[in-house]
């Protein structure tokens, strides 16, 4: 055992096969890196105590609709908290081999050193490694370990909701059980179920319509504005401006709620302004029709988010130099050629990733629809679908979820979502300048 | 003198569609300021000229004394201000260890990153509620908090590392030489540099919280417990309209977050510039 290794690596198999056989004692053994060998012993003997456990919950998790009647009330178990226990014990076997495989390349690395060095690492060096080679991995491990148990794992949850028949009224724990059914709600929703199907492709339709509207609308609306204030004189300019920041100061949500009040049908001050002012003869049904309520989405959505976009596009018009405009004004170029050929290709392309970015979250823009609308008009299959005339599809989800208990539609939608959207975000990271220059 | 007249037409179109914009902008906010004045109790008692009923502040001693509106207040504040710090702890910490060192996986982390920050995080909330309820976290604030500060960290630490990426490496192998471990390298060298970026973070992790409604809702259940949004919102649903109640609370959020946007409108400008560029 104490038989000192070989300084030309010609030991790394043997190394490399004692990390494997133990975690940690490939440190302990042949390293005599005690602290950092006896911790990753440590924690393989606490997982390999947890085994039987994870065992049962895995076999829980695959089993979820079991029939649970023999077992007395009290001791059976609901079938989500099945499921959700077991991909929370998957969470920690990942973490446990990812932190093998960490053990094993660490086992490694020392030995490398131990090569360079001709002589065993300090063990102090070891408990020195935690502000040293252990840095990244002390560093990463908050970020990670929230984002494992509150974004992946939630997000795996509501995947494999997907796959179940986890929905109202038969199937809701703890009084009915849950149980996996394959692929049957993906079928149902892509054309299996006429009224689900129906209603899904009118929901996608008026999301992506939505969101090019939202997107194309904030972002001219916000141009506009910028080259106005970039091309006038006018000495108020910088008042207007301060007003036509306010949207974007305040919440959104509250905005919502106001707007939501004046434009109400037959109450709403929008309405009755008109009327008293003797322009229209009878309420125009701002909300309550689905053609008018679209409109009015996008409409009150221009009202929140061309701000945002007239603070940036005026920043890069300033940033673009002055000495092209100059060239151009020689040239004899006026200022309508010089906006179209100069100022606007460089802003556009400039804010390209932004415009991508403001499609996505629009698309995924919860607060607008939710609080302005609420997804109504009811059209006519919302009875059974919940999903009404200006629902996009996270709308849609939220109130499968919350009001209608029907989780497998809703975790399908979800699926439907991610497949759309993560292109997008794929196209953006190609983007970054770090992928380009190859660092990554 | 042809040329001076269409340029003074032009002037006047300009400022009749500034006028117009102004009106358009200004007309929910002005509408707002009244009805929190107003007397009476619903929408639809408003007269439709503002300030037009005469003027009371009623709305607002029963917004202090009958409702929980303080104790919302306190609730979102905490929440605001805990988020924003642990979210700047989390993020920069993740962000220097992905702009600074090489090690396995790294790529395909960043790519999952960037891939799970598209997803609303309410795509998973009813497993959130569960996990919550199985830490016990239910009606604490500091399990909206953990909530929040997860759902921050992918794209705010693509964002504070873009940034970090910009400072140069020299700097890093400089302080180095002069013997600093990492820790320090990250407190004393970086994070001073990256001082716009932490600012911007800071800023927009705060007012995060303030709008949002889906997850307190779902976390947070006694009413002492709530926060604004979910406070205010229960003064205007289906079965209840005081929204002249509503419009007063309403101002009292949005006043102090216009002078907050005023006073923090620099950095976020900033800020907005560093997340456009998006290297």
């Amino acid at each position: 055992m104490g038989t000192s290794l070989a300084t030309d690596g010609s030991d790394k198999k043997k190394v490399m096969l004692t990390s494997i056989l133990f975690m940690g004692l490939g440190h302990i053994v042949h390293l005599k890196q005690w602290v950092k060998g006896i911790f990753f012993a440590l924690i393989e003997v606490i997982f390999l105590c947890f085994v039987p456990h994870f065992v049962t919950k895995l076999d829980d998790m695959i089993h979820i609709g079991k029939d649970q009647s023999m077992i007395p009330a009290a001791e059976r178990q609901m079938s989500t908290f099945m499921l959700i226990d077991g991909i929370i014990v998957l969470a920690f076997i990942a973490i446990f081999i990812v932190v093998y495989v960490l053990s094993v390349k660490s086992a490694l690395a020392d030995y490398r050193d131990y090569c360079i060095l001709g002589k065993y690492a300090d063990n102090r060096d070891a408990t020195k490694g935690i502000l040293g080679k252990a840095f990244p991995i002390v560093g990463l491990a908050p970020a990670l370990i929230l984002i494992v148990f509150f974004v992946i794992v939630p997000l795996v949850f509501s995947i494999t909701a997907g796959f179940t028949n986890w929905s109202n009224p038969d199937h809701i724990p703890p009084g009915g059980s849950v149980n996996w059914v394959g692929l049957e709600n993906y079928i149902g929703m892509f054309g299996g179920e006429a009224e689900w199907s129906s209603a899904f492709l009118r929901v996608a339709g008026w999301t992506l319509i939505w969101g090019f509207c939202a997107t194309f609308t904030n972002y001219f609306g916000g141009m506009i504005m910028a080259v106005i204030f970039n091309q006038t004189k006018l000495k108020i300019a910088p008042v207007f401006r301060a007003i036509f920041i306010l949207p974007y100061a305040i919440p959104n949500i509250l905005s919502m709620m106001v707007w939501k009040n004046l434009l109400n049908g037959s109450s709403g001050t929008v309405n009755k302004t008109l009327e008293a002012m003797g322009l229209i003869d009878h309420a125009i049904p701002w909300l309550s029709d689905v053609n008018y309520a679209r409109m009015t989405c996008v409409l009150v959505n221009l009202w929140a988010g061309f701000p945002y976009f007239m603070m940036l596009i005026a920043g890069q018009m300033t940033a673009i130099s002055t000495d092209i405009f100059e060239a151009a004004a020689i040239d004899g170029a006026n200022k309508f050629q010089i906006f179209k050929s100069i100022t606007l290709p460089m802003v556009l392309y400039q804010t390209v990733p932004l415009i991508i970015m403001s499609f996505t979250h629009n698309v995924n823009n919860f607060g607008v629809i939710y609080f302005l609308t609420g997804g109504a008009p009811n059209v006519a299959s919302s009875t059974t679908t919940k999903a009404g005339g200006t629902d996009i599809v996270v709308t849609w989800i939220y109130k499968l979820t919350m009001d209608d208990m029907n989780y497998k539609n809703a975790s399908v939608l979800a699926m439907f979502v991610f497949v759309v959207l993560a292109p997008f975000a794929i196209f953006n990271f190609m983007n970054t300048k770090s992928f380009k220059e190859g660092e990554l | 003198m042809k040329k001076s007249s269409k340029a003074t037409a032009l002037t006047v179109l300009v400022v009749v569609f500034l006028l117009l914009v102004t009106f358009i902008v200004l007309y929910p906010i002005v509408f707002v300021v009244s009805a929190a004045f107003a007397p009476g109790n619903t929408a639809t008692g408003l007269s439709i000229i503002p300030f037009a009923q005469g003027f009371t502040t009623e709305h607002f001693s029963y917004l202090f004394n009958e409702t929980n509106f303080v104790l919302w207040f306190q609730n979102t504040l905490i929440i605001a201000i805990c988020t924003s710090a642990a979210s700047i702890v989390v993020c920069s910490l993740s962000a220097y260890v992905f702009s600074r060192f090489r090690f396995a996986l790294k790529k395909a982390m960043l790519m999952s990153l960037l891939i799970l920050q598209i997803f609303p995080s309410f795509v998973g909330m009813i497993a959130i509620y569960v996990i919550i309820n199985r830490m016990g976290a239910y009606n604490q604030l500091w399990g909206l908090v953990l909530v929040y500060v997860a759902g921050n960290v992918p794209y705010n630490t693509w964002l504070v590392k873009s940034y970090l990426d910009t400072i140069p490496k020299s700097l890093d192998e400089a302080a180095r030489i002069d013997g600093a471990n990492h820790l320090t390298i990250f407190a004393r060298v970086i994070m001073p540099i990256a001082r716009p970026i932490i600012i911007f973070l800071a800023i927009t992790t705060f007012t995060g919280p303030w709008m949002d409604w889906i997850f307190p809702k779902l976390v947070l259940g006694e009413n002492e417990k709530q926060t604004l949004a979910l406070g205010l919102f229960s003064f205007v649903t289906d079965r209840k309209d005081q929204f002249t109640t509503f419009a007063a609370g309403a101002l009292l959020i949005a006043i102090p977050f216009v002078f907050f946007f005023v006073i923090t409108q620099k950095a976020q400008t900033e800020g907005l510039g560093a997340a456009a560029v998006k290297e």
